[in-house]
């Protein structure tokens, strides 16, 4: 497209030292439904163009959604601009980017049947047929079914001489049934938290036999006990649960400009500082997560980054031990990397790219172990899964988590089903008292499809997993 | 943007039964600095043009971002596609008739003047502050000018301007970190050294940190820890979650489940305050209260529920806590000891049904005792139910405006629960 050029010859010219314009058409497409009333089905697009030129140790960006020759010039010239006034003030505080070399490449999200390409009754008639499957359970009193399919098209050039042609997608099935009884109402949710594929993966959920089991599994719920006041447990946690764990007290901790401060007004610091680098306990030795950026399906697999960096993998925390962030080209250099490990990201357009948690999964454990073996093998404690309530503080060291569905273990068996269960722990703590993860075959990648970050608020998404583990000595209690 | 343009030529082309036309158009500048220096300078407008048709009972909608005849083309197609492989929804209401709208001004030329050149000495002058104090700041510097126009084929017409600038600021001096924000429709109102201030006297006062363990005990919550619970609060305030027996308020309207000390509006009176003349459903802001000396009085109603329930709908639209002269000092006075909180930081929900949520503590904890402050302690996890906290106020402070769409007091209440604490 001749914007690209037109754009990076203009900002040389205005004397960017470095400079990228990403051309970008996010497409939306969201379809609600409760209890069989189609709440909102939508069609959105954005589309516009942002650019970055970073002069002088500063970033300028500005965006627009015109598409002319005189308009891409004046957004160039309003970003070197913007550039040039943030120069006035970091004339002692210069970014500096790390070196990266240039690529001409493309990527497209592997998809058989495109969700956008799918007729919108047929979407709707599943969703109604999963709806009333829920609202045939006496004592459901409300079922959601939640659909998004999410694209970008992205055309990235930059004055490297880069010149980036992506098309990303996602999909994101959630359906939740929720019980009503004379004292309490609970909520059971399916939600694997999206994929980067196609209507392929809806089709293979079988969806009516998820929507009788959360139906049933919220009438379960809504009935079943909660345990007493909070006592040190054991918690063995499936992958989908441990998802979000991982994803707050991991994946925050590690994003490298959280650990230099760049977040500290809005989301928070990290305890993991950079001297702890490779020398610091995060977790047992059996816990190694990985930051991966060409997991097939991922939500963060795209390619390339919003740098023009490619993805990558690498060990975060390696046998427990800290062992690198998910870095940008501005943020590698302040702690003296020269390479950026990719994990730029913008939402839409007129976002300026953030330092984003990469994919981010535990790897499973390397000797044979099955769930049931895991159960067996505890005398006491409380089986957790699904997501649900989850705080953590802005240093990312003390948190609470609850979850979707418990069940008490006793001598090694399923006991009772509970609900309202808490557990709060902390870093580096909760990962130093995993004990035990099952092995690959038990590995699951559950998704993250609204992160929220940065001033702006932008949206991220990821993909976590892991397979069950086990903690030994958390405080788990009842709620209130 | 050509508002006229677009709803002419959604009048000449859409073929719908019903639509609704909404368009925003948002010019922003957004100026974030961390650790002494800053990294990242956004500017450019953002335009939403959003159509929502019908055929009967089958909707669909339709949102792009540009104005010309191509992009409305596609728009309606879409859109009208939509609606017409859309099952009919038992839940349709046709679109919002024409209504008077209450005349809000909810932007102030000063804000409207501020030029990037400005924002950026802001930021300059709050960097050499902290400098001078052997100290790092971080944060944000934002100035929004969003308009908003709502038209719908049955009358409706609705076109408002909104303006905000903030400022915040988190100093990091050793281990003492602590924010304040300044966030207005009024830029005039804005007072750099007075910020500052504020901001340094939070961080003298940290500076003598010491260990506290969690316990039920007096808190003094100043207005922006206030505002933060009341948030939450209010996705409970919500007719139909209650009447299909979801929320916490189930069969109390009408009742006393707050403490009488405590009120809750949502109003067009006090100017410092956004106030939106219409909701995204076309229904008008009126003067409402929700809870009244501790009696909740009404609750949010959809147009859908309130057809329903023959009620006429509702809407939250701004925050309004009437507040009282009691100040700092004297709540000390009130209590042996208790703590006094700055902000909250990632408040969740632990149960709907009861309206529990936990959350931190966040820049800024103080320890009190016989009515003076003694020393800082480390941030501390709740888990708390705000309707009974409020029923455990003691005392309520002067009312500050502390967000665009919020105004609220300093609170002391009584028995505040933590369960947890941090290293920090």
């Amino acid at each position: 497209m001749k914007y690209l050029d037109l754009a990076m010859n203009a900002a040389t010219s205005l004397g960017a030292e470095y400079a990228d314009i990403r051309i970008q058409k996010t497409t939306d497409e969201v379809i609600y439904l409760q209890n069989l009333s189609l709440k909102h089905v939508h069609n959105g697009i954005k589309h516009g163009y942002g650019i970055r030129v970073f002069k002088d140790g500063a970033w300028g960006f500005a965006h627009n959604n015109v598409f002319s020759d005189e308009a891409v010039l004046a957004t160039v010239e309003k970003a070197a601009k913007i550039a040039e006034l943030s120069a006035t003030v970091n004339k002692k505080k210069k970014l500096r980017l790390a070196p990266e070399r240039s690529y001409i490449a493309s990527y497209k999200t592997p998809v058989q049947i495109d969700p956008f390409e799918v007729p919108l009754a047929e979407k709707v008639e599943l969703m109604m047929e999963v709806n009333r499957t829920m609202m045939a359970y006496e004592g459901i009193r409300r079922a959601n079914f939640y659909l998004i399919m999410h694209k970008d098209e992205k055309l990235f050039a930059s004055t490297l001489g880069t010149r980036l042609d992506i098309t990303y997608q996602f999909i994101d099935p959630m359906v939740t049934a929720t019980a009503v009884s004379d004292t309490d109402s609970q909520s059971r949710t399916f939600d694997e938290g999206g994929r980067a594929t196609g209507w392929e993966w809806v089709l293979s959920l079988d969806l009516i036999d998820k929507a009788k089991q959360i139906a049933e599994e919220a009438l379960i719920k809504v009935k079943a006990d909660t345990l007493g006041p909070e006592e040190r447990r054991t918690l063995i946690l499936d992958p989908n649960h441990l998802g979000l764990t991982m994803h707050e007290s991991v994946g925050h901790p590690t994003e490298l400009d959280r650990v230099l401060g760049w977040e500290a007004d809005f989301a928070g610091v990290s305890f993991a500082t950079p001297e702890k680098l490779k020398n610091f306990r995060y977790g047992s030795e059996i816990v190694n997560f990985v930051g991966d950026n060409t997991l097939a399906e991922g939500l963060a697999t795209m390619g390339f980054d919003d740098d023009g960096v490619p993805g990558q993998k690498w060990h975060i925390i390696k046998d427990g031990i800290l062992n690198e962030y998910g870095s940008t080209r501005d943020t590698a250099m302040e702690i003296g990397l020269n390479y950026s490990r990719g994990c730029n990201r913008a939402t839409y357009y007129y976002d300026q790219p953030i330092n984003r948690i990469p994919n981010l999964y535990l790897l499973p454990g390397t000797k044979p172990l099955t769930p049931g073996e895991l159960i067996a093998d505890t005398e006491d404690g409380v089986y957790i899964q699904g997501r649900g309530s989850f705080s953590i503080d802005q240093h990312r060291v003390n948190f609470q988590f609850g979850g979707d569905f418990f069940w008490e273990i006793k001598n090694g068996k399923l006991h009772r089903p509970l609900k309202k269960i808490l557990y709060k722990s902390c870093n580096p703590e909760f990962w130093n008292s995993c004990d035990a993860i099952c092995d690959e075959r038990f590995w699951r990648p559950f998704g993250v499809v609204n992160c929220g970050k940065g001033q702006p608020s932008q949206t991220a998404r990821m993909t976590h997993g892991s397979a069950p583990a086990r903690f030994r000595n958390i405080r788990v209690g009842g709620s209130q | 943007m050509n508002i006229e343009k677009i709803e002419q030529y959604i009048k000449d082309h859409c073929t719908a039964d019903d639509y609704t036309l909404v368009a925003d158009l948002d010019e922003s500048h957004e100026t974030r600095f961390a650790q002494n220096g800053i990294t990242q300078h956004i500017a450019g407008p953002k335009v939403s043009i959003k159509l929502r048709v019908s055929f009967g009972a089958k909707s669909g909608s339709c949102e792009i971002n540009q104005a010309d005849e191509e992009n409305l083309d596609f728009m309606i197609k879409t859109a009208e596609a939509i609606a017409r492989m859309a099952p009919e929804d038992p839940e349709h209401m046709p679109s919002p008739q024409e209504v008077d709208v209450p005349k809000t001004q909810n932007y102030s030329e000063a804000t409207v003047a501020l030029e990037p050149k400005a924002m950026v000495d802001i930021v300059q002058k709050s960097i050499d502050k902290a400098i001078a104090q052997d100290a790092m700041v971080s944060g944000m510097c934002e100035r929004h000018i969003s308009k908003n126009w709502m038209l719908s084929k049955s009358g409706f017409c609705g076109h408002d301007i909104h303006s905000s600038f903030g400022h915040s600021m988190t100093l990091k001096k050793g281990e003492v970190e602590t924010k304040v924000s300044y966030e207005a429709k009024d830029f005039a109102g804005f007072n750099l050294e007075q910020e500052f201030d504020r901001l340094s006297s939070q961080a003298t006062a940290l500076a003598d940190m010491h260990s506290f363990d969690p316990c039920k005990i007096p808190v003094i919550l100043r207005p922006e820890a206030l505002q933060e619970l009341i948030w939450f609060l209010a996705w409970g305030l919500n007719r139909r979650q209650a009447d299909e027996g979801l929320s916490p308020f189930s069969g109390l309207l009408g009742k006393p489940c707050f403490g009488e000390k405590f009120s809750l509006l949502s109003t067009l009176k006090r100017p410092e305050m956004i106030a939106p003349g219409y909701s995204y459903e076309g229904v008008p802001a009126r003067e409402t209260t929700w809870v009244e000396a501790g009696i909740l009085k009404n609750m949010e109603t959809n147009r859908y529920w309130a057809q329903k329930i023959g009620q006429e709908p509702k809407r939250i639209f701004n925050f309004y806590i009437p507040g009282a002269d009691s100040t700092e000092e004297e709540m000390m006075k009130m209590v042996p000891r208790g703590l006094i909180i700055n902000r909250f930081w990632y408040i969740r929900h632990v149960d709907m049904k009861r309206g529990e949520l936990t959350g931190m503590t966040r820049d800024g904890v103080l320890y009190f005792e016989d009515g003076k402050v003694r020393h800082a302690v480390n941030n501390l996890r709740f888990n708390e139910i705000p309707q009974e906290m409020t029923q455990r106020i003691l005392a309520l402070g002067k009312e500050k405006l502390c967000s665009t769409h919020a105004i609220v007091p300093t609170i002391l209440a009584d028995d505040f629960n933590f369960v947890d604490k941090t290293s920090f």
